[in-house]
């Protein structure tokens, strides 16, 4: 094995590690902010089966501030819907960084087809 | 409280068990809120997209520090995943429900047959003793010498074994996006088995890397679910906190459990959900 080999396999490693950090700090973080959110509602005595007030990303930093369950729980499942698409940015400017061409452009690729699925979306919403 | 804790302890323990078969959980998680807790099936569908997620970032997460998923090879087939769950959420209303349902348990009877027949051939662990002409079935390739292993496709294989049937694998991950739009699953039932028996790769490693594909096939359905309130927050908080326990318990003790044991569970499971996907059909 030639030490430029050695290197490139060094580099990968280090991309992947980052990445499997990512994702974990991406679901370490939601679930604390789920855990918050769950404790808040045992403290408030909610009924996790009562039914919860819809989703409304404009309302979560006053529910945050107001220490509200839903700004939290909420405030989690943007970090859990978000953390897979940052991994695939994290990978795209891993890969480009590496001078590998044909993952980043799989990477931009993936990046794009979901983007339909946010525009669709916030399109259903309006 | 006591509901509470006990959909803690319900995604607990589908977490482990999705974890370890990279199914995502979702399977079990959805007859658990419908069947047990009585949610509407939207809403329990939305809480499983959430824990699906959860299951795939924890897990696939650990997987990658320890190099255990393919990371090159996750990437380039998610694409493929993910362009059949833009498809398949464009056409899943042109579809008659019954159909799709039919299909589907099809599907799943041939994949678990296939696996189990498989499982009885296996003597020696081929795992990770495939050579270049020899799937992980120990049969000759047949479509190696028109494949041949060169330029980006053979960077996709892993240090101790290489990749097969490239182009089913393509097949299979568009195959899996669109029934994962259409029918509601992460996609791993489809993943592994392609990844697997078709394409040669360890299952360990099909695992690993369905873990991490499932993640952004899910998220796009999920974010369409979060914005227009199909996902109750409520009751996903303690699933998911359940979910996370479980995946990251499942993907730390996976190494230890053996290779047969894991295969008869992913049978067990495919021949449970085409059951109940022949019970939806017919009943």
């Amino acid at each position: 094995m030639t030490s430029d080999s050695t290197s490139t396999d060094l580099s990968e490693v280090r991309l992947e590690q980052s990445i499997g950090r990512l994702l974990t700090a991406g679901s370490y973080a939601a679930i604390a902010l789920l855990a918050i959110g769950f404790g808040l509602m045992l403290i408030d005595g909610i009924d996790p089966l009562s039914g919860a007030p819809t989703f409304d990303l404009a309302r979560v930093p006053a529910d945050l501030v107001a220490l509200r369950p839903t700004g939290f729980i909420a405030a989690g499942l943007v970090v859990v819907v978000a953390t897979p698409a940052s991994r695939v940015a994290a990978s795209l400017v891993g890969y480009s960084r590496r001078g590998e061409r044909r993952m980043a452009f799989v990477a931009a690729m993936i990046l794009l087809v979901i983007l339909p699925s946010v525009v669709a979306a916030t399109g259903l919403e309006g | 409280m006591v509901d509470g804790l006990l959909l803690l302890g319900g995604g607990v323990a589908a977490g482990v068990f999705g974890s370890l078969l990279g199914l995502g959980g979702g399977i079990l998680i959805v007859p658990l809120l419908t069947l047990g807790f009585g949610l509407p099936l939207i809403k329990a569908v939305g809480v499983s997209l959430v824990c699906v997620i959860m299951t795939s970032g924890a897990a696939a997460g650990v997987y990658l520090e320890r190099r255990v998923a393919n990371l090159r090879l996750g990437m380039t087939l998610e694409l493929f995943t993910a362009i059949g769950a833009l498809v398949g959420g464009l056409v899943a209303f042109l579809i008659p429900e019954r159909v799709l349902e039919i299909v589907f348990a099809i599907l799943l009877g041939y994949t678990a047959l296939t696996m189990a027949l498989r499982r009885e051939r296996a003597a020696t662990p081929p795992a990770l003793a495939v050579s270049d002409d020899t799937p992980a079935s120990g049969r000759p390739s047949e479509d190696s010498p028109a494949e041949p292993m060169t330029g980006f496709v053979a960077s996709l294989s892993g240090p101790d074994y290489r990749i097969h049937r490239f182009r089913w694998g393509i097949v299979g991950s568009l195959g899996a996006g669109l029934s994962s739009a259409l029918l509601g699953i992460g996609g791993g039932l489809i993943k592994v088995p392609t990844m697997h028996v078709i394409m040669g790769v360890p299952l360990r490693v099909a695992t690993a890397t369905s873990n991490l594909m499932i993640g952004i096939t899910a998220s796009a359905s999920a974010i369409i679910y979060l914005i227009r309130g199909g996902i109750d927050a409520y009751a996903a908080a303690p699933t998911a906190i359940g979910v996370f326990i479980g995946a990251s318990v499942g993907s730390r003790v996976a190494h230890r459990i053996d290779l047969r044991i894991l295969r008869g569970l992913f049978v067990v499971i495919l021949l449970y959900t085409a059951w109940q996907m022949l019970q939806r059909a017919f009943g």
